[in-house]
């Protein structure tokens, strides 16, 4: 597949959230997802995160028969080194890089950065394919982050049956999004895109 | 997570919506959402059972990486057990059973870890408490992919061992085969929310 259907399909058809469910809905009020910031933080962590389980799967654990082991590796090694980031992200001095080093430590630890590390490991690319769509699956994941946020916002001002209201309207909406987001076929995407 | 003092511990997945969304994509069968409830309970108990040793021998500053990486010890080695117990199973269940090291109940004992060798306000100890939201998670896991898969494709597949999971004919059509999808998932899970609450709120009404 070529890049471009990598990044079209890890958006839409394969939707971190939609598809694979990781990471969490915003149910409850949350500080605004829709910023540079969290963006690039989302994106960064998860291209660093994919890239390092590459290699530790492909280069050290692979020959060795010990794939089943990387998530033992993931959480010895790249926890700490993001850890490691976003603090010195925080005494950099930029606010806009603290800002961004904040928001990738509330982000390493969950199923987010660890699922998609394992999909574009587990899905046989190549380095260049893994990191497209690692990168790629963070921005999908924050598109859906924003969208329902908004949805969130708009639920909460509309006259919805008491026991609906809150965190069940969420996951009807959000399932509504993902019968929408089905739609993106990838094999549809991979005939438009090569 | 007690409510008012009443000794009363939400169901983990139907009111704090916890580790709701990988069970979403795992729950497409009884047989899945079984093994992934008790993969992800047992995880947290052993957790909650690891955490005042953790307080007692690890510095501060290693609590939550030691706590994790013996979390991922634990996913890994449930994971053998599933894939020596049913390789369908473990198929089925993908790198779900490697994500069982930051599922959302480890991770909500693993932040209350710091807390586990005190009392609850009710005077429950927290591993108690941890241990009710254990089973609820599990039983809760394990209707969700049973209802999903009876609605969604007529069919029970039972958590047997071996190569191919015991399924049974409920209905012999899919009557709607979307609530196997994700989608459906969010959308039942939805429902199942709404039910809660409600049933929550008409048991409270009553006792009062």
């Amino acid at each position: 597949m070529s890049y471009l259907g990598i990044v079209v399909t890890s958006v839409f058809a394969s939707n971190a959230i939609l598809a694979y469910g990781f990471g969490s809905i915003p149910v409850h009020e949350n500080e605004r997802s829709g910023q540079f910031a969290s963006v690039l933080a989302v994106v960064c962590v998860n291209a660093i995160a994919s890239t390092f389980l590459w290699g530790i799967h492909s280069l050290v654990l692979a020959p060795i028969g010990l794939e089943s082991l990387d998530i033992l590796f993931f959480t010895l090694l790249v926890v700490p080194l993001f850890k490691f980031l976003s603090r010195a992200a925080s005494f950099s001095g930029s606010k806009f890089i603290s800002q961004v080093g904040s928001k990738a430590d509330d982000l390493i630890i969950g199923s987010l950065v660890f699922g998609i590390a394992l999909i574009s490991v587990n899905s046989g690319f190549a380095l260049s394919h893994a990191l497209a769509a690692s990168a790629a699956s963070g921005f999908g994941y924050w598109l859906v982050a924003v969208l329902l946020e908004s949805i969130r916002e708009r639920l909460e001002l509309s006259n919805l049956p008491r026991f609906f209201k809150g965190s069940p309207a969420m996951l009807i909406s959000t399932g509504l999004i993902a019968l929408a987001f089905m739609g993106i076929d990838s094999t549809f995407i991979s005939g438009l895109a090569g | 997570m007690n409510e008012g003092g009443s000794g009363f511990v939400p169901n983990p997945i139907l009111s704090g919506l916890i580790g709701i969304c990988p069970l979403i994509v795992v729950s497409r069968s009884l047989a899945e959402g079984t093994i992934y409830g008790l993969g992800a309970a047992m995880c947290a108990l052993a957790l909650g059972a690891l955490a005042p040793l953790v307080r007692a021998f690890i510095t501060d500053r290693l609590h939550a990486p030691a706590t994790l990486a013996f979390s991922a010890v634990l996913a890994i080695a449930f994971g053998f057990c599933v894939r020596i117990y049913s390789s369908a199973i473990a198929t089925g269940l993908w790198i779900y059973l490697p994500l069982l090291a930051v599922s959302g109940l480890s991770l909500s004992t693993l932040r209350h870890g710091s807390l586990l060798d005190r009392s609850a306000p009710d005077g429950r100890s927290r591993f108690a408490v941890v241990a009710l939201e254990s089973l609820m998670f599990f039983l809760t896991a394990a209707f969700v992919g049973g209802a999903r898969e009876i609605i969604g494709l007529g069919t029970l597949t039972l958590p047997t061992p071996g190569m191919e999971p015991l399924r049974l004919v409920v209905v012999n059509i899919s009557p709607l085969r979307i609530f196997v999808s994700p989608a459906g998932g969010f959308i039942f899970l939805g429902f199942l929310v709404a039910v809660y609450r409600s049933t929550i709120r008409a048991i409270r009404r009553r006792q009062l």
